[in-house]
């Protein structure tokens, strides 16, 4: 019984081959060695400080008395995947990797929209009210305002919209990717002639 | 008083450092007060005589050399401030390794081991890329080679400052054609380290802000960066650099800025092919689209996300858009530019 102990506590400390040893049907089989197991991991957490409150004793004991009921749930042989609660968090976690892409990409959308009178390029911002709005120039002004939106002018808009996220993200993807691609660019001879001599200057 | 004499002492400190060809004869041995006045004066005036490249060489040899960790605030008029930590180290066997982190939210991570960059970040398998320096809220290339910046950029040191509790040097940074928007940079006077960086729209107003908060120059690289394993970081991605050419060119760029980049891709959000061309000078990129007008009806519109700018212009059945950090128009001016490219 000691020696089957010693290799519990070896077993836990994952000093000791698993494939043929008996001992995990032995933990499976005998009730004593199974609950020495479930105390053994409890003091080791406890050690390393990983329990926080105590109250969480008593949560751990109860854990402890209803695995006693159903052993077979705490069979060590059994994996991660098959335990029915994180078998359904798995899911749950990607799912909050998607929120966040939604989530970055609903975060553009938020713009100041301003009608752009393109023909007057000398001086179309000169006449601009003075700028105090926040998006750091000009003022925004909601769709709605722009102009009366009609049925068929709310779907281009949308269109739009989704474009215009569709664009920023690409930017910044493009902004980020850089680097890597400058030799793409010998194609342009001026441009390559240029890249040459983008060497880091010693002053 | 008081104040001048602390300014004059500051200064006679950061003279040490100064690598100016017509630095002043080293201090004479007398402790003649009368001439250490004339010394300091003196020295007052090679302070003063750095102009703005001079400062900004001064930066950018700092930058590559010290070891320093760096605290930094991004802010924009009206949206969250965003912090990040950014740290850099030379080891003595010459490898340069540096760190950039954004503090808040899911997080991001580049880390810099000599020319590789590895990015790490939620949602997205970690990649590397090569580049001398990452590409955090400050330009890369001002850091690196301000003085090629020239093309584009005036540089104007302005005077002295107080900025993060240092006795700062402002240097603005305004563009030649005065077709982009203007940089107000403060560096700290003895280090030449940056302090402060103001990006400001062409009626002075700021549009985008890094504040230095904290500031450590170290004799050693943080231990940091000894915890990194370099066998452990992304390989290089390598895109294929296909040979592209456009039925398009771009007749009017502002002055210092090329053409860096150009291709054919998909828009990863609507899945629609575009021709693309990248234009840069150095502190500004501008991405240039060209697709198939949408059949809908819409009207050539400029938009604005933070410091972008984003105007959709149609010519026909093409729609030109451009994305990137410039005035309105400028952009306007990029989009009405592009022609049929001259075989």
């Amino acid at each position: 019984m000691t020696q089957q102990q010693e290799k519990l506590s070896a077993f836990m400390d994952g000093e000791m081959g698993v494939s043929n040893d008996p001992l995990i049907t032995d933990i499976e089989l005998d009730q004593d060695l199974r609950s020495k197991w479930q105390r053994y991991h409890l003091i080791r957490d406890g050690l390393r400080g990983e329990l926080g409150q105590s109250t969480n004793f008593d949560v751990a004991a109860s854990i402890a008395q209803a695995i006693e009921a159903e052993p077979a749930i705490l069979a060590p042989t059994k994996r991660l995947r098959d335990i029915p609660v994180i078998g359904s968090v798995i899911p749950l976690v990607k799912q909050s990797g998607q929120f966040l892409v939604a989530a970055s990409v609903a975060a553009v959308v938020i713009l100041g929209v301003q009608n752009f009178n393109q023909q007057d390029v000398s001086e179309p911002f000169s006449t601009a009210p003075p700028i105090t709005g926040p998006q750091g120039g000009l003022t925004p002004v909601s769709l709605e305002q722009t102009r009366s939106v009609q049925r068929n002018d709310m779907a281009a808009l949308l269109e739009q919209r989704r474009l215009i996220n569709a664009l920023i993200a690409d930017h910044q993807r493009q902004l980020q990717m850089q680097q890597p691609q400058a030799a793409e660019t010998s194609v342009d001879e001026k441009v390559s002639s240029q890249n040459e001599q983008k060497q880091p200057q010693q002053p | 008083m008081m104040k001048n004499m602390i300014a004059a002492a500051c200064i006679s400190i950061a003279a040490v450092f100064l690598p100016l060809a017509d630095a002043q004869p080293s201090l004479p041995p007398q402790p003649d007060s009368a001439k250490d006045t004339a010394v300091e004066a003196e020295n007052q005036i090679a302070i003063t005589r750095l102009n703005g490249a001079e400062w900004l060489l001064k930066m950018a040899t700092g930058i590559r050399q010290r070891n320093y960790q760096i605290s930094l605030v991004v802010n924009r008029p009206n949206s969250d401030a965003i912090p990040y930590l950014w740290r850099h180290g030379v080891f003595d066997d010459g490898v340069s390794m540096e760190q950039l982190n954004v503090l808040n939210g899911p997080g991001k991570e580049y880390i810099r081991v000599n020319q590789t960059v590895s990015i790490f970040e939620p949602d997205v398998a970690p990649y590397s890329i090569t580049g001398d320096l990452i590409d955090g809220p400050i330009p890369n290339q001002l850091l690196i080679a301000p003085l090629e910046l020239r093309a584009g950029y005036e540089f104007i040191a302005v005077g002295r400052g107080r900025v993060s509790g240092r006795v700062a040097q402002q240097i603005r940074i305004i563009s030649r054609d005065n077709s982009r928007y203007s940089y107000q940079l403060w560096v700290d006077e003895q280090t030449a380290m940056p302090l402060k960086l103001n990006m400001l729209d062409l009626n002075g107003q700021l549009v985008k802000q890094v504040q230095v908060s904290q500031i450590q120059v170290t004799e050693e690289p943080d231990p940091y960066f000894e915890r990194i394993n370099h066998d452990m970081l992304p390989a290089v991605m390598t895109t294929a650099a296909a040979a592209h050419r456009h039925a398009w060119q771009i007749s009017y760029m502002p002055d210092g800025m090329n053409e860096v980049k150009r291709n054919t891709h998909r828009l990863m959000v609507t899945g629609q092919v575009v021709e693309y061309a990248m234009l840069s000078d150095g502190l500004v990129n501008v991405s240039v689209y060209v697709m198939p007008a949408a059949n809908t009806e819409l009207q050539n519109n400029v938009y604005r996300h933070h410091a972008k700018t984003l105007l959709t212009r149609i010519e026909g059945d093409i729609q030109i858009s451009i994305v990137g950090e410039i005035p309105p128009k400028t952009a306007n001016k990029i989009a009405a530019s592009l022609t049929a490219r001259i075989q």
